[in-house]
């Protein structure tokens, strides 16, 4: 039988030959741990020496309780005897051990709730001059080289735009349609109560022109992508792949921040125009089973009662919404330090910070639109 | 030989495949109980893919392998969890949790398989902390706050932790200071001697293979070209390991070890 299957339970006796000498036998290792430290708890009157030679393995846990037990017992270091591979070991441990840890006094409460809210403060304002600064620096680098086309990065923009662009056609499309009938249904739920069914089919293409096509839009492409650019910028960062962008004398602005936001710029009133379609449709779809409504009196009544305003409207803020979610995102992966707990809760960051300063700007937009009677 | 009971790693006829890329081919190994085994081959010699077979991180297209007397590539928990509990490993770049600290790093395998009080635990791990050679105020650091010499030291902390009888280390000196590297295989070595560990190292450090290893093995066209005494090694005839051994670094490695 190969020998490290076999293991000897410790013990620790009186030796019988001197009456005052303790002595230990068996494995001394992590395996029994639980066995010596039971064994250990009780401190033995009147032993003045140890004899550890019978041990028979002895590790790093072994040679640690059995120290510490010497110490309890006051037994001082040279009357114990053992095997000289395992004094190594012992004087190892030993003196590994010898400088016990700095503990850590824990400030009282109100200081730290202070402490908390002010360094919440504090963050809060320098997140915002770092996303200032981080803009500025985005179209510095966007004026510098748009009149290098040596510098314009044709194919990674190409790429982004299919990655955040065409691949999310489906789910916004989906979505939007979805969104769509369930306004319509309760449109027309409400209104049926003033006879006034017909009223559905501009609640459905108000809120989707105005709105909902370029709002869901922005939500999903907030979550969807803003989270993708945090964490593929943040990961080369932990790889030091953007230290080694940066000695190679290239920017990663223009390197990785710009493709990226161009491509949403070009992306997004494409994808937020189909949203709104999509959404459109869904309304359609929900006029003509439970409405009565026909797609031919759907279209026309939509043709005669609103103003093609509505949708310039909607997509003239698809392209600050894509500027915010893109600086967003990059910026949040650049924050990122490197390890993976940071990945994560800068992703998370960048998704719930775009998320709301989407709604924010909407909410600014449509009061803006209002007051200018649009 | 084979079936020779001393034998704590028994591979057999080992083959790995990407794709067509033929990593080993029929490669055997044996590693006795107690000796320091170092693993030396060229870059993309399959080193690193062998210690991986042997952890079952890497399924092998055939052979066997039989890791403390029990079957590596067997799919039954029981002897992959023996395995585990009696295996330390030391990756390459530490492979330490980013989002622990050092402390808690080292505590992660003592909590999942002990049931000792807390304190005690905290103890065991501080030991292993400073045996690997860091400050007891590193302990509570992140790992991304660490210098890659100490993320090492770190990492075999953490590989002690539960003081396995079987050790993994790949290249543990790569990236420490000549004089940090000679300290760190004087460790190694009081280590095993005092345990009576078993080591398998992964190293490219001539001085380590010279100072602890028992036996050298050499990966070279896809096996084991040879596994013995490093003398043995260095005089074996093949155009990779008399490069290796007899060019201006293994020149210096050797006379460092002779005047000794």
């Amino acid at each position: 039988m190969p020998i490290w299957l076999e293991t000897i339970e410790p013990n620790l006796d009186i030796d019988p030959q001197h009456g005052t000498c303790l002595q230990a036998t068996g494995d001394w290792t992590f395996q029994h741990a639980d066995a010596l430290v039971s064994l250990l708890r009780e401190k033995r009157a009147g032993m003045d020496s140890m004899d550890a030679r019978s041990i028979n393995r002895i590790d790093a846990t072994g040679s640690q309780l059995l120290m510490a037990f010497l110490r309890r017992q006051g037994i001082a270091g040279d009357q114990l005897a053992a095997k000289p591979e395992h004094l190594a070991l012992i004087d190892a441990v030993l003196s590994a051990s010898q400088s016990p840890p700095a503990a850590v006094q824990p400030a009282a409460l109100t200081i730290r709730v202070l402490a908390g809210i002010g360094a919440f403060m504090e963050k809060a304002q320098a997140n915002t001059l770092i996303f200032l600064a981080f803009l500025g620096q985005t179209l510095l680098s966007a004026m510098i080289n748009i009149v290098r086309p040596k510098h314009w990065r044709i194919t990674s923009v190409v790429f982004h735009m299919q990655a955040v662009g065409l691949n999310a056609v489906p789910l916004v499309m989906l979505l939007s349609f979805m969104i769509g009938a369930v306004i319509a249904f309760l449109g027309a739920t409400v209104l049926s109560e003033f006879g006034a069914e017909l009223w559905v089919v501009e609640l459905v293409g108000v809120s989707f022109l105005r709105e909902f096509g370029v709002m869901l839009t922005a939500i999903l492409l907030a979550g969807r992508t803003a989270s993708a650019f945090t964490a593929q910028i943040g990961s080369m960062k932990s790889g030091e792949e953007l230290d080694a962008i940066k000695t190679m004398g290239l920017d990663p602005i223009e390197l990785l921040v710009l493709p990226r936001i161009i491509a949403l710029l070009l992306t997004m009133p494409l994808l937020a125009f189909l949203a709104t379609m999509a959404g459109l449709l869904g309304g359609m779809a929900v006029c003509d089973w439970s409405l009565g409504i026909s797609p031919e009196m759907f279209m026309s009544r939509l043709n005669s009662e609103l103003s093609p305003r509505h949708i310039w409207i909607g997509l003239s803020k698809a392209p600050v919404f894509a500027a915010v979610i893109g600086l967003i995102g990059c910026l949040e992966g650049f924050k990122c330090k490197g390890n993976a707990q940071s990945v994560g809760e800068h992703t998370t960051s960048s998704v719930v910070q775009s998320i709301s300063l989407v709604i924010l700007l909407d909410a600014l937009a449509a009061m803006f639109f209002m007051e200018l009677d649009l | 030989m084979t079936d020779d009971p001393r034998n704590i790693i028994e591979v057999s006829g080992l083959c790995n495949r990407f794709g067509d890329f033929v990593v080993h081919e029929n490669l055997d190994l044996q590693v006795r109980q107690g000796e320091i085994i170092g693993v030396v081959g060229g870059s993309g010699s399959g080193k690193s893919v062998l210690m991986r077979s042997i952890l079952a991180l890497n399924k092998p297209q055939s052979g066997s392998i039989v890791v403390l007397g029990r079957n590596a590539l067997s799919a039954r928990a029981r002897d992959r969890l023996y395995i585990e509990r009696n295996t330390g490993v030391l990756f390459q770049n530490g492979a330490l949790f980013s989002s622990l600290t050092v402390l808690e790093n080292v505590l992660v395998p003592l909590k999942e398989h002990s049931t000792l009080p807390d304190r005690l635990m905290t103890e065991l791990a501080m030991v292993k902390i400073q045996l690997a050679g860091l400050e007891p105020e590193a302990a509570f650091k992140f790992p991304a706050e660490l210098s890659g010499g100490m993320r090492k030291r770190a990492g075999i902390a953490r590989a002690l932790a539960m003081d396995a009888p079987l050790l993994f280390l790949d290249e543990p000196t790569a990236g420490l200071d000549p004089i940090s590297a000679a300290e760190f295989d004087r460790l190694i070595l009081t280590i095993q001697k005092a345990l009576q560990l078993t080591v398998f190292l992964i190293t490219h450090d001539l001085d380590t293979l010279y100072t602890i290893c028992d036996r050298v093995a050499v990966i070279a066209d896809r096996k084991v070209l040879v596994n013995a005494p490093i003398g043995e090694v260095a005089a074996f005839d093949h155009p990779w390991i008399q490069e290796y051994f007899h060019g201006p670094r293994g020149r210096a490695a050797q006379s460092a070890q002779e005047k000794l």
